[in-house]
């Protein structure tokens, strides 16, 4: 059964060149000065249910434009959208029953009241039953531990915990289907694999459908099974973790700091190595060498008093996929 | 020289708001427009009991409404409350440059740029709608000049007062409206103050709040003696200030002892 | 409803968080309107009328204009702050609940410390009507006086809310407030016939705050207005709540389709 089917989405924004201050762009609005860009340009994707999708990209791609067309804040220009079989454009309510929705950056939480107090509200808007508001306690308890701060208020909550009150919060009217943005962003290591393993566990056990998108490698290679990855607009890889990883290995970063300047050596299955003085650095595809065999081939050169490994990036695996499909601009078609 | 530097970015700074500040200036117009209305209106057929004509009473509104961008609609508290709670206030006091004068010709470069692009383009509407009183003899262009210095002095003074104290108390907003009040009503925005109730006028023209709105207008408008019109506002300005400074040296060395 | 009672619960458990400063606010904010009030009694008492109508008059509307102003301020709260939904980008959260934008932001917070104005109109307006008994036209305004705080109400907060639609295209709305709002309810303190024509006309259409009072009481309190004029008020109120409520739909879609 598909939970959403996306068809040909295109959003145009017309940008006006605007004069500070109100007036000024009051003024704008009457002058025709703007120009189109094309935030997503002809999108088609459709996704079933119990599927974990990682939507990612670099900033500015078009990942946050397609979630608000999907979640009925935006009206697409073109295209068509449909969410658990209605347009949110038209049926925006209806729609809005069937999500949950975690923006990671600001919660939808009442800041000053304690956390109990927003999910009571909460419950009412969503018409919750009191059986089923009291099985969501419960759960969420045992899931997220959400009971250890139910009297605390939101502002004075850990963004771990935070996070984890507002995941809760996204999931009180049981939705089929979540959205979430950036749902680990500044969390540390423990709280990241925390929310991690609760998503994966209402993925599988709850078949609930999930969409979310990340700067986090990580994030993806837990979660997602499925990925889509979008830039300028445009659906440049749709596939599974493994197609992902095909395409464009598992780039990774390894900077050493030797004791004495190392005496380089002849380095297979390696990308790129730069040597200043005692520092090295190797680029390299996890795929082809593990890192414990890159150790050791780098503990030959010398004897490393420092070791710092960097995890692949969104960037990073952008630049990857361009550097085998030439510029992406020359793709994009000329704004009309 | 550090303030003059400081008075002119703020001036710069303001600049990119103008036209939004436009917009405000309309509202200023259309509460002035009112109360010359309301004025007309009670005055009308009982000038003879009045000491001021319709006509003067049309001149002191328009000349007021100017005149409030200049003493009145100051900063909230000098944007010294945002400075004690995120701990900023402790490095700019360590500046060579006295804290009061810092933050003081920050203000007046705001000021300068309010006499600009509010007080002058409010006028100028009044000027040609209802007439903006301009005086004829050519000292009381100065004497006007030196009372409304001394009224910026003077609201200078009472905003830092209230923005300093959240050294002490945090939370100003009270006072703020507080003062704000008072400015209006001791100051003399609606009512000229000698018109008040007899106890009450007595208070109102010693208080340092006529000094913001009531004399500059009065010198303006020639209605009182420039000796009798300056020395209530220039005994606040001095005193204020020097309040002022001796509270600034209390604020450092309570943010010494507490680190902010 | 329901959830809307819910809603305000929450907000005044929230506020009552900081119980010294909520007094103290509301307090001052009570203060400012009687002393705005005091002064347009010294007047009077100086000068007896305007436009002949007396203080207790005046006083009426001046009730009536000031606690709904006040009313608005406390249940539209967020409406009022609605440019902080666009500057800092949070409309889109309302936009993903089941329930409309609009009763999301009446509901999600009161500003109790307006609560002051409201009870500093309403005694106004109890010490103006108590003087007010010989009228032969008494209990109609006795009977009147809630669809008059009702209409005042609707005006207000139609006022505020297509300022705040103004914020779909404009993202700061502060500076037009003082057109749009503050000078439209300030003015509608006193009676409306006082204004010059360019004024009157505005406050009878696009700002239609004689509606709120001065026009049922030219008939209430016997100045030539005739009886049907209490029912054209909350009409025309209602007929700009319509026209308010369709314009904010009109940005809410131009929002749909621009984003912030």
């Amino acid at each position: 059964m598909s939970m959403i089917e996306v068809q040909d989405l295109t959003k145009e924004f017309k940008v006006y060149r605007t004069k500070p201050g109100a007036l000024g762009s009051l003024l704008s609005l009457f002058s025709g000065e703007h120009r189109r860009i094309r935030a997503v340009d002809g999108i088609s994707f459709s996704v079933k249910k119990g599927e974990c999708i990682g939507f990612i990209g670099p900033n500015g791609a078009g990942k946050s434009t397609t979630i608000k067309m999907l979640s009925g804040i935006l009206h697409p220009s073109r295209g068509r959208v449909s969410v658990m079989g209605a347009s949110p454009q038209h049926r925006r309510k209806y729609v809005a029953q069937n999500l949950g929705i975690v923006f990671g950056q600001r919660t939808q939480l009442w800041w000053d009241l304690p956390l109990r107090d927003s999910y009571e509200i909460l419950r009412k808007m969503y018409r919750l039953e009191e059986k089923a508001y009291h099985r969501f306690l419960h759960r969420y308890h045992d899931l997220l531990s959400i009971g250890d701060f139910l009297e605390t208020p939101v502002r004075k909550l850990s963004l771990g915990q935070r996070m984890r009150a507002d995941l809760a919060a996204a999931l009180i009217h049981d939705p089929p289907i979540l959205f979430l943005d950036e749902p680990t962003i500044g969390l540390d290591v423990m709280a990241k694999e925390s929310i991690r393993s609760f998503l994966r566990e209402i993925n599988r056990e709850e078949k609930k459908t999930i969409l979310l998108t990340t700067h986090d490698m990580d994030d993806i290679e837990r979660l997602a099974a499925r990925v889509v990855m979008i830039n300028h607009g445009r659906i440049i890889l749709d596939g599974c973790l493994e197609t992902l990883r095909e395409r464009i290995g598992l780039p990774s970063m390894i900077e050493v700091h030797y004791r004495e300047v190392p005496r380089l050596a002849r380095l297979d299955r390696v990308e790129r190595v730069k040597a200043e003085g005692k520092n090295v650095t190797v680029h390299y595809d996890r795929n082809r060498i593990s890192p414990p065999a890159l150790l050791a081939e780098l503990n030959r050169w010398g004897e490393p008093v420092d070791i710092r490994t960097k995890e692949p990036e969104i960037e990073e695996v952008i630049r990857r996929l361009y550097g085998e499909q030439a510029d992406p601009r020359s793709k994009t078609a000329p704004a009309r | 020289m550090v303030c003059l530097e400081l008075f002119k970015k703020s001036f710069s700074r303001h600049l990119q708001y103008r036209a939004a500040h436009l917009i405000n200036n309309i509202g200023s117009l259309v509460f002035g427009f009112m109360y010359i209305a309301i004025w007309q209106g009670v005055l009308e057929g009982k000038e003879h009991s009045s000491p001021y004509s319709v006509t003067e009473m049309t001149h002191y509104m328009a000349a007021t409404q100017s005149l409030l961008m200049l003493s009145v609609f100051l900063t909230v508290g000098l944007d010294i409350p945002p400075a004690v709670r995120n701990g900023s206030i402790s490095l700019q006091m360590a500046r060579p440059v006295h804290y009061f004068l810092y933050v003081t010709s920050q203000e007046a470069g705001r000021l300068f740029y309010n006499l600009f692009f509010r007080s002058l383009p409010i006028a100028l509407v009044f000027a040609v709608t209802v007439g903006y009183p301009l005086p004829d003899d050519p000292s009381t262009w100065l004497w006007g000049a030196v009372s409304v210095t001394l009224g910026v002095l003077i609201g200078l003074n009472l905003f830092y007062l209230i923005g300093i104290s959240s050294c002490w108390t945090l939370e100003i907003s009270g006072a703020h409206f507080i003062n704000m009040t008072l400015m209006f009503a001791l100051g003399g925005q609606m009512v000229p103050l000698d018109l008040l109730p007899s106890p009450l006028a007595g208070i109102a023209l010693h208080f340092p709040f006529s000094g913001l709105i009531y004399y500059p207008v009065m010198v303006w408008l020639e209605k009182l003696p420039v000796v009798e019109a300056l020395i209530v506002p220039l005994f606040w300005g001095v005193l204020l200030t020097l309040f002022n400074l001796w509270l600034t040296g209390w604020a450092r060395r309570k943010l010494e002892v507490q680190g902010g | 409803m329901k959830l809307y009672f819910t809603l305000v619960g929450a907000s005044i458990r929230a506020r009552m968080q900081y119980k010294f400063n909520f007094l103290f606010s509301t307090f001052s904010y009570g203060l400012i309107m009687v002393t705005d009030f005091l002064m347009l009694a010294a007047i009077l008492l100086r000068f007896d009328d305007i436009r002949g109508w007396s203080i207790y008059e005046v006083g009426v509307l001046y009730g009536i204009s000031s606690a709904s102003m006040s009313l608005y301020r406390v249940v539209a709260a967020e409406i009022h702050d609605f440019e902080r939904y666009m500057v800092e980008g949070e409309f889109d959260s309302l936009l993903i609940r089941p329930v409309s934008p609009l009763t999301l932001l009446l509901s999600r917070n009161l500003d109790l410390n307006r609560i002051g104005g409201v009870v500093q109109g309403l005694s106004i307006l109890g010490i103006s009507l108590s003087h007010l008994t010989a009228l032969p036209t008494f209990f109609w305004l006795l009977w009147y006086l809630p669809v008059a705080l009702g209409t005042g109400l609707i005006i207000s907060v139609s006022l505020g809310l297509m300022t705040a639609t103004l914020a779909f295209w404009t993202h700061r709305i502060r500076e037009f407030q003082v057109f749009t709002l503050y000078a439209p309810t300030n003015a509608a303190n006193y009676p409306v016939s006082i204004y010059p024509g360019w004024l009157k006309w505005i406050f009878f259409t696009v700002l239609p705050v004689a509606f709120m009072n001065y026009l049922p009481a030219t008939f209430l309190l016997q100045k030539g207005g005739e009886w049907y004029l209490l029912v054209v008020s909350p009409m025309a109120a209602l007929l700009f709540a319509g026209v308010a409520f369709s314009f904010w739909r009109f940005g809410i879609r131009h929002y749909h389709s621009t984003g912030s």
